[in-house]
């Protein structure tokens, strides 16, 4: 029997009613549970949240904080400034993310690789073989079709109960009894959000700069990447596109991401105007390598990283060359055989600092350590390892720092994070 | 009619069996020189040069009357000279000699030595003379010195392109090394379809993993630019039942390290050829391997840098940069 031919099947019929014949749209899924304000003053908000978690930034880090966090039985808002999750894996177009193998083993899985593999499997692509020594470390990079993975990290979080909010951005954050009052803005939306926890996947630590906690920043930052096509078409997850660096390119504010994305395409349509090829593919931003970090309450410096130090806190491995980017190119210098570094819980925490954790390349760490530790594997075991402690700490009420580090564990194994066997548990 | 005065019956016979070992000894040099290293035609060669040189022995005696003529002679004189002369000139080996040397295929992969002893093997490579090259590789409990693997030692690109053999293995061995022979084939291919293309020019030419010349990569020509490229050894150990397995280290040479302890990397698989293109890729070790892990106990390299004159003026002394930094 078909969906048609169902009478009692409501929800469907309205649904095809509104598709149409070509099944292009979907309902949009109702926000009424969104408490709306009863005051009309334009200094209020239009909506409250009161949630367990606040993700902020849904990219390559928040996007699996957030699932993590819901999965775990937080009631998890996640808010991202775009119109689409993934961030610098679908927004920025590295669709390659990588690594999540070292030396012929598997050293991160969990929630990013069961999204990663879902999209190619999806996709009818190819993993690579992780018992294949590769001759260039990238060669063992996923190659993943970003516009289905931006579907697939939605359509998880809804799985995992997590609300999106997408357009928004933080605009201040203070204490409460019970953990934060955020207040936060949209085109045509203010919203106040009351939560327990927040984890800070923005990339640059923005929501810990305003909260006024210590960060670090280097004078100068490495070359952003602004991606394209000329000529060919883009075949997603098939070849890879073209890269352009955007020296000084800074994530720090919506002005100076408007700068590069400015600078980016100039240069881009000076190429194009010289090459006389079409331009057959244009990401919408620029992907960002670096910006502010946190001063934790431990720092992962190069020795750590390229000593495949074992913290007593580890909650992940993280596994790339020491790969910093500068205005002449990239020379990564690869790590010994055998060696694979790990993370320790405290440098996603900024020092002195409660209910608030954070992911992705902003972890507390020395330049050179940053510069292997921001890529796109490492960052989603991160957001795991934030969304598992800040789910345990709102249900425990406590702080990230407090909640035992076997129940960490525990809350990540269950979801299939593979977690450096440390002395401490 | 009178038969021919041919001597005794011994004279005849030396001097005929002279001639016959001096030709196996030619023959066989000229295969020695460009023919890669055989046991089999090396091991001929020296046995036959030791037989050839008693019967020199026995010829020399059988003639001494006519020999003395010669003692007298001027010529004697001219000749000791020009094969001292040559005998200097080879074994000091200037430019041009050791451009003849590097034709042969034999030679000119282990033009600058390779040491062999009961506990190791020593490769000397030195592509200028401010740049020394050795590897030392002790080896394992494994090896037999009585049945010794097969080995071969390569330089690559960082492109992951065979650039120059160091160590070749004899010709009934390459079946035994079949990541080394596929990176050489592949290196003779690019370098054959590059000449055809444009000439001996692209020989030289100096571009990152364009070039054909070693030096390209292993000297640090320009400081701002250097092209980390790798050493690997590919060993083999006969009817072991496992599979070669591959060495490797990466040399950087703006990052200058005098020693550096190269690593296991992989074992070598065939893949799923495409057409008729065979293809080989490294594979990280599993546990079909046991005794092929202890034939080598390691491997160090070890360069000697020179700083290039001109930075010896400004500083006063030659110093090895290498050491330097240690």
């Amino acid at each position: 029997m078909t969906k048609k031919d169902n009478p009692t099947d409501r929800r469907d019929f309205l649904q095809q009613s509104i598709l149409g014949s070509a099944g292009a749209g979907l309902v949009i899924a109702s926000t009424s549970h969104v408490a709306a304000a009863a005051s009309t003053d334009s200094s209020e908000p239009e909506l409250i949240n009161e949630v367990d978690v606040l993700v902020v930034g849904g990219g390559t880090a928040g996007t699996i904080a957030a699932i993590q966090a819901g999965r775990a039985g937080a009631n998890t808002l996640l808010l991202e400034r775009n119109a689409q999750l993934g961030g610098t894996m679908t927004t920025g177009g590295v669709a390659f993310p990588g690594l999540f193998d070292a030396w012929g083993q598997q050293v991160i899985a969990g929630i990013g690789w069961e999204l990663v593999k879902e999209c190619v499997e999806l996709d009818g692509g190819e993993f690579p073989n992780f018992a294949k020594v590769p001759q260039r470390h990238w060669h063992n990079q996923v190659h993943i079709n970003q516009f289905l993975y931006a579907l697939l990290a939605e359509e998880k979080c809804e799985q995992a109960g997590v609300e999106i909010a997408y357009y928004e951005f933080p605009q201040s954050v203070e204490k409460t009894d019970t953990g934060w009052q955020v207040e936060c803005a949209g085109f045509g939306t203010r919203r106040r959000i009351l939560c327990k926890q927040i984890i800070d996947c923005t990339g640059g630590a923005e929501v810990v700069g305003l909260m006024g906690l210590d960060r670090l920043r280097e004078d100068e930052r490495q070359p952003g990447s602004f991606l394209f096509k000329m000529d060919t078409a883009h075949n997603p997850a098939e070849n890879q596109l073209h890269r352009l660096y955007v020296h000084g390119a800074d994530s720090t504010n919506s002005r100076t991401v408007t700068k590069a994305n400015l600078t980016g395409r100039k240069a881009i349509l000076a190429k194009v105007r010289n090459a006389k090829q079409r331009l057959m593919h244009l990401q919408p931003e620029t992907g960002f390598r670096e910006s502010y970090r946190i001063v934790g309450e431990i720092m992962i410096t190069v020795n750590d990283y390229t000593s495949g130090r074992v913290f007593d806190d580890a909650v992940a491995y993280a596994f790339y060359p020491v790969d910093l980017h500068t205005k002449s190119g990239v020379k990564p210098k690869p790590l010994k055989p055998g060696t694979v570094p790990t993370i320790p819980l405290r440098a996603l925490v900024p020092k002195g600092s409660q209910n608030v954790i954070v992911a992705g390349r902003c972890v507390c760490s020395d330049r050179l350590a940053n510069s292997g530790l921001r890529v796109q594997a490492s960052c989603m075991a991160m957001g795991q390892a934030a969304g598992a402690a800040a789910a345990l700490a709102a249900k425990t009420g406590s702080t990230p720092l407090q909640v035992p580090l076997a129940s960490i564990h525990g809350v990540l194994r269950e979801n299939a994070a593979i977690i450096p066997e440390t002395s401490a548990v | 009619m009178k038969k021919a005065n041919l001597g005794s019956l011994r004279r005849r016979f030396t001097s005929l069996l002279t001639a016959l070992t001096f030709t196996v000894l030619a023959v066989t040099g000229v295969i020695a020189f460009v023919r890669p290293f055989s046991i089999h035609i090396i091991g001929l060669h020296a046995l036959i040069g030791f037989l050839f040189i008693a019967l020199v022995g026995v010829h020399v005696v059988n003639n001494i009357r006519p020999l003395k003529g010669y003692l007298h002679s001027r010529s004697v004189w001219v000749s000791l000279v020009i094969t001292l002369l040559l005998a200097i000139l080879f074994f000091r080996q200037p430019g041009p000699v050791k451009s003849i040397l590097g034709l042969s295929a034999n030679i000119g992969p282990a033009m600058d030595r390779f040491e062999l002893s009961d506990s190791e093997m020593t490769f000397h490579y030195t592509p200028a003379g401010s740049y020394k090259m050795k590897l030392t590789v002790k080896t394992g409990a494994a090896y037999r010195i009585d049945n010794p693997p097969a080995a071969a030692v390569w330089l690559e690109n960082q492109g992951g392109y065979h650039i120059k053999s160091l160590l070749v293995p004899e010709a009934a061995m390459i079946s035994r090394l079949p990541y080394w022979n596929f990176k050489r084939k592949g290196w003779e291919k690019a370098k054959r379809e590059a000449e055809k293309k444009a000439g001996v020019d692209i020989i030289s030419e100096a571009t990152p993993n364009g070039s054909f010349d070693p030096a390209d990569y292993i000297l640090p020509a320009s400081k701002d630019n250097p092209m980390p490229y790798q050493l690997l050894i590919e060993i083999d150990q006969p009817d072991d039942g496992q599979p070669s397995l591959v060495y490797s280290v990466e040399v950087d040479n703006s990052d200058p390290r005098a020693f550096q302890l190269l690593d296991l990397v992989g074992y070598p698989k065939r893949e799923n050829d495409s057409g008729d293109k065979e293809t080989w890729a490294l594979y990280y070790v599993d546990d079909q391997f046991s005794s092929a892990l202890e034939l080598i106990n390691s491997a160090l390299l070890t360069i000697e840098r020179q700083d290039p004159p001109d930075a010896q003026k400004k500083s006063g002394t030659p110093k090895s940069s290498a050491f330097q930094k240690l």
